[in-house]
Order: C-alpha cells, then structure tokens, then sequence
C-alpha cells in the first residue's frame, strides 16, 4: 500500500518539467491578457476584458490574419493528407527503391524552416526564380505569377510550401498504418473480385482512420504555428496577406510592445485550436478497428 | 523493493535536474548570443581575474571583422577593460533588445534604432544620461539630437545613413540623362531608360523596398517634419492629400512601368543584382547597398538620386539622411565607467575614421577622414545638400508603421490610392489612443 503511494513521486519530475514549461507559460498568458502590460516595464494596470473585446470588434489585421490561417489551414490539411496518403499507398512495398524514395520525401522535413524559406524565396522570385524561369522554358509564360508578392495567391504559395515541407512526415505515420492493415482482408477482396477503388473505399481507408486522424489533427496543428516559414519568408506580407495568427502575435508582443493584447490573442488561439482539434476527433475518430 | 524504489526516485530527481542544468546553459547562450544566429566574439572574449569585461551588443553583423580589431585595440589600450560583442539580426535585435538590457547583465553597451525601439527602451529607463559626457562633444550636435530626449543625451548615433536610391552615374552620363529636379523631369527620365530595355528602378518591394522608398517620396509632398506625430495624436489622417498623393505617386511610378509589376515579390539581393549587373538604373534602398553594389561590381559610379515629387520650385528638401546604430549605457549595467571609456574610444576621430572606410558608412563624428571613393564622393551631401530625418523613424507605434508601409505595398499590388489610404486609416484609429 506505501509502494503504492511512493510510485505517484515518479510523477514528480515529469510534472514539474511539465509545469515550467507548460503550465506556467499558459496560465501566466492567461493572466496577463487581462492586462496592459507591455513586456518591458514592472507595472501594468489590469483591464478586464478590454483586449478580448478589441481582438473581436476592432482590430481588421487580427480578423484578418484568422481568416489567412484559415485559409493556410484548408489548403495544408486537404493536399498535405492527399499527397502523402497516395505516396504511401504507392511506396508501400518495402523495396530498397520504395524505401529511398521515403527516405528521399521525408529529407524536406529535417531541414531547419529558415532554410525552407530561403530555397522557396529563390524558387518563387518572380524574374530570377527557379518556378518561372522553368514555366518561361516549358511554354507557359501564361501560368507565371508573382507568387509572394501578389496578395491573391500569397498565402497559398506559402501553403504549398508547407506541403512540400511536411508531406514526408505524414508519409511515414500513413506508411505504418498501411503496413498495421492485415493483408488476409486485402487477399479476402481479391478472391471476392472487389476492383482496386473497392479495396481502397471498403478495407484501406476505414482502417486508415487512426493514422488519418493523427494525420489530420497534426497537419491543423503544425498549420496555425507555421510562424518561422511565414516569418523568414514574407513576414506576413505583402499588406497582410500572409500573415497568420502567430505572425501577428509575435508582431504585437514584440514589435508594438503589446504584451497584454498579444496574450489575450493567445489565449484566443490556443482556444480557436482546440475547438478545431475537437472537431476533427469527433468526425474523423476511430480509435477501434473493427473488421 | 522499498530501497530499490528510492533509488529509481532518486535517479528521476538527478536526471531532471541535469536535464534542466543543460536546458538553462542554453537559455543562457540566448542571452549571451551564443546561439546560432548570433555571433559572440571581441578582442578578448574570456576576461582575466583583474579585468572587468563589459558586454557591448548590436546588429551589424557586416561590421564583425573591423569591430574586433577596434576592440582588440581598445584592449590594448585599456589593458583592465574586456569587450565581449554579441551581434544579432537586426529583426531579432529590433524584437529582443529590450529584454536583455533589463538584468544589466547583458549590453553594457548597446545601440538602439531611432523610432519605436529608442522610444520603448526610453520609457523602460534603460538608458543612462550621457549628457555630461566629454565625448558627447565629438560627435556632430545637430546629428546626435535624435538621441535626446527630456533635456538629456540619452544616446549617440554612430552612422549616417542616406535612405535614398543610388544610382549609376555612368549611365545615365552614356543616355544623356540629367539628373531630375522635378517629378515631370523624373517620369521623363524613366521613359528614357526604358526606351533603352532598361529598368528604371529596382524596388525590393518583398522586403525593404518600402520602408526606406517611402522616405524620399514623401519628403517633399509633407515637409511637416511633425506629421507623423499629428497622425498618432489624431490631428492628421493618412486620407489627407500629402499621403494620397505620394500613394498616387507611388501609382504613377508603377502605371508607367518604372517599378516593376513584379516589384512586391522582389527581395533586396534580387534588386542589388539587377543594379550591379546594370539591367536596374537606380536602388531604392539607400548608402549601405553601395559597397554590395561595387563588390558585385567594382565599375560602377554611384550617387544618390532621390526622386522630388513636386515641382522644381516647390521642392525644399533634396534627400534623406538617418543618424543610426545609436549608441548609448544600459542604466541597469554595474559597468557604466567601462562602457562610457569603450564609446569615447569609438568616438576618437581615427578610430571613426578605420570604421567608415572599412564599413564604407559616413559617421556622426567631427573630422573623421574619409578614404574609400564611394564615401568621398557622396561626401558633399553632407555638406551641399539639403536633406532631411528620415520620416519614417517619426513613427513611434509600430502598428502605424505596419499600416502606413501597408498601403503602399496595397497600391503596389493594385489597390487605388484612396482605398489604400483608406484602409491603412481605419488600422492607424484601431491603434492610436
């Protein structure tokens, strides 16, 4: 009965870490987006809550940048899972070709972003980058765009980056799921004379649900805290068409000196994060495999 | 079974600690600059026991190798005094500054940006008076009083910039161009260079292209030195015609093919390569492009050649200049004697004179002896010519600042200018008081 007890102190260590680096930082944002601190100074004054008033009624980039990241988010979730769901169902044989060609989509995602960022400004620099000098040579001088300075396709320029980044990544956990399906079921479908479409819509896919759901949930996550590629890359420019939430936290806290109103859209944040996650569990949960 | 359990506690509590040991020497190589974005280095980085080692940070990364020898120098001379120097990034400088001067362990010495940053840490007090100070009085009076502020010298720009595009002289000498002294004379003179497949101005407008263009711009469309001090207070509006109509400027530039359609998507090391390889006439940048520009390529003849707006007779200002890279004591250091001494070493005339040349800068110190050609030869808008603070320093809410580049970058990617004045308005009432 004592062991029992003395077993709850290996929690300690965990918790603690766990609170320095967690728990403090969340409830002291909350704390202080009540009031106007700036950063710097030892005194603030409270006012209630007066920045979670103006993070919904009067300030346009916020409204703004959410949009944006909603906008990032759709784009990341939907090609990134596509991409890497269709390269895992065709490198799913575990031959050396198949093996480096995983090796070879997952190099991207240990690169540092700063050096994303500066791979794809060259690539996207409107008269000497790599993606219209190639579109000039193929014919395509029509499809040539301006791609981080027009504010139309800015953000989805950078999404697309996003996607090339962290494909590999989704690639792996999709992999392994696909390898967890038993091929008894595959071998099953093809004696029944169920075409390829049939197989993936009836065996594969709900039993790729896990692995979709992490896939998912992970992708959202990633795609509202993609601050260091946007920040290296645009800085939310050009006239705010590529900043995101994060981005703009960082400007108010560290450039407007605004650390007050940058916790309370924190806090916002974390929340507009949560309720997403939430969502995305409750569609696309199957944390049972049933066969 | 007991025993066994304490000794596993007892490993986890040591474990963690050594793992937060480990986490704290990198949150102080933060502080200290030691990672790996910035560079730590000095003449004599590890102080001896009977020195007293002063931290001097900063963000002129370019500036690393001749501040060593100067602080190698001053080492030698000041046998008891260590200078450690932690160079950061401009952007992280510009965002991290303030909280490292906080504890004065960090920057006895350190420099500031006029504008937002001299502003905040001003408010914060970390600024010791220098006033009193003998070397105050080797610097240029009229260039250092953007560093004063309540009666006091609180710090002493080092650098004087011209925010204001450079140009190829030769070429324009080769198409006969004068240079323009009016805003006819300029869109006339862009006609000119495109008739010759030349590209009138490379702006880097995915970057810095803005926030250093707008200047000159401006500058003659609102001579009110205080306008931007009337727009945070609300006495002005960025819908008032002197802003509408350098956004319309702006549009006419862009309309008439003098700044590329693609300007927006442009970075600043694309621009100076246009200019270098001589495809570009003019950088919209400023001074500190025109040693990249002649490394890039040795041939070319530069000046400044800031575009007036106005007609010739109405036009009172001829350019931009920017005291900057101020320098000042951090009022929370134990140190302040040993970094006063390291800045009246920096102002000695000859010191100055080894960091301009090498730099290629022209300095805020009195008789500072420029040797490199460029500096030589733009020295006269010093002296000759009628320049101007540059406007933009005068905005001291950074949300301002982001609203009015905004609604040049809104113009640039082909919003109307009153849309665009509009809109950056609207952000300008979110964010004054």
């Amino acid at each position: 009965m004592r062991a029992s007890k003395n077993i709850y102190l290996f929690l300690v260590p965990g918790f603690i870490l766990y609170s320095i680096f967690f728990l403090y930082p969340t409830v002291s944002a909350f704390f202080y987006s009540f009031t106007d601190w700036d950063g710097i100074s030892s005194e603030f004054d409270f006012v209630g809550v007066d920045n979670y008033i103006r993070a919904a009624t009067n300030d346009s980039i916020f409204a703004q940048a959410v949009g944006n990241n909603l906008s990032f988010m759709l784009f990341v979730v939907i090609f990134q899972t596509i991409f890497s769901l269709i390269f895992a169902i065709i490198l799913i044989k575990n031959t050396k070709f198949n093996i480096f060609l995983r090796a070879l989509f997952f190099f991207p995602t240990i690169l540092s972003s700063v050096s994303v960022a500066f791979i794809w400004s060259f690539i996207y620099d409107p008269s000497m980058g790599l993606l219209n000098t190639f579109l000039g040579i193929s014919g395509l001088e029509a499809l040539q765009q301006n791609w981080l300075g027009n504010q139309n396709i800015a953000i989805y320029s950078l999404a697309f980056t996003q996607v090339w980044f962290h494909t590999g990544q989704m690639l792996i956990i999709f992999v392994a799921g696909l390898h967890a399906i038993p091929n008894d079921l595959y071998e099953v479908a093809k004696i029944e004379g169920a075409s390829k479409w049939q197989t993936f819509k009836k065996i594969t896919w709900p039993l790729l649900a896990p692995s979709a759901t992490i896939v998912v949930a992970y992708t959202t996550i990633q795609s509202f805290k993609a601050f260091d590629l946007i920040f290296a890359t645009t800085r939310g420019g050009p006239n705010h068409s590529t900043e995101i939430i994060a981005t703009y936290i960082y400007e108010v806290a560290f450039r407007s000196y605004n650390f007050g109103y940058a916790s309370s859209i924190s806090v916002i944040f974390m929340v507009i994060i949560a309720i997403i996650t939430y969502l995305q569990f409750k569609v696309l949960r199957s944390d049972k495999v049933s066969y | 079974m007991k025993k066994s359990l304490f000794l596993s506690f007892g490993t986890a509590i040591s474990m963690t600690i050594l793992l937060s040991a480990c986490a704290g020497d990198q949150g102080g190589g933060d502080a200290s600059g030691s990672n790996d974005d910035t560079n730590n280095s000095g003449g004599n980085a590890e102080a001896s026991e009977d020195q007293t080692q002063i931290s001097f940070i900063h963000w002129r990364g370019e500036d690393t190798e001749v501040f060593d020898e100067i602080i190698e120098e001053f080492e030698s001379e000041n046998p008891d005094i260590a200078v450690e120097m932690n160079v950061y990034p401009s952007e992280q400088y510009q965002s991290n500054a303030q909280q490292m001067l906080r504890d004065g362990s960090v920057g006895d010495v350190f420099t500031s940006f006029p504008g937002s940053q001299f502003e905040v840490i001003r408010d914060a007090g970390f600024f010791a008076d220098l006033t009193d100070e003998e070397f105050v009085s080797n610097f240029n009076a009229e260039a250092i009083e953007i560093g004063q502020a309540d009666g006091q010298q609180l710090a002493v720009p080092y650098q004087l910039v011209f925010n204001m595009p450079v140009y190829n002289v030769d070429m324009f000498e080769e198409l006969g161009i004068e240079p323009p002294q009016s805003w006819d004379e300029f869109i006339e003179m862009g006609a000119t260079l495109q008739e010759n497949d030349i590209q009138p101005i490379a702006f880097p407008g995915g970057d810095i292209g803005p926030n250093q263009f707008m200047n000159s711009m401006m500058m003659n469309n609102a001579p009110d030195e205080d306008i931007f001090a009337k727009l945070e207070s609300g006495e002005e509006s960025l819908t008032n015609d002197w802003w509408v109509s350098t956004l319309e400027d702006f549009q006419t530039l862009l309309d008439e093919g003098m700044i590329s359609e693609d300007s927006l998507g442009i970075q600043q090391d694309s621009a100076i390569a246009s200019v270098a390889q001589e495809e570009a006439a003019m950088l919209a940048t400023g001074s500190y492009h025109m040693a990249s520009l002649k490394e890039q390529n040795s041939e070319l003849n530069l000046d400044f050649l800031p575009p007036i707006t106005v007609s010739e007779d109405e036009a009172q200002y001829e350019g931009i200049h920017t005291a900057t890279f101020m320098l000042a004591v951090n009022e929370n250091s134990e140190k302040q004697e040993e970094a006063k001494q390291f800045i009246e070493y920096l102002s000695q005339p000859e010191v100055a004179s080894k960091y301009a040349n090498e730099t290629g800068q022209h300095l805020t110190i009195e008789d500072v002896e420029y040797t490199s050609e460029e500096l030589q030869d733009t020295a006269y808008w010093l002296t000759d010519k009628e320049t101007r603070f540059q406007p933009r320093f005068f905005i001291t809410n950074s949300s301002v600042e982001n609203a009015v580049l905004s609604s040049i970058e809104q113009v640039l990617g082909g919003d109307s200018p009153q849309d665009a004045a509009e809109q950056a308005q609207q952000v300008v009432e979110e964010n004054i008081e």
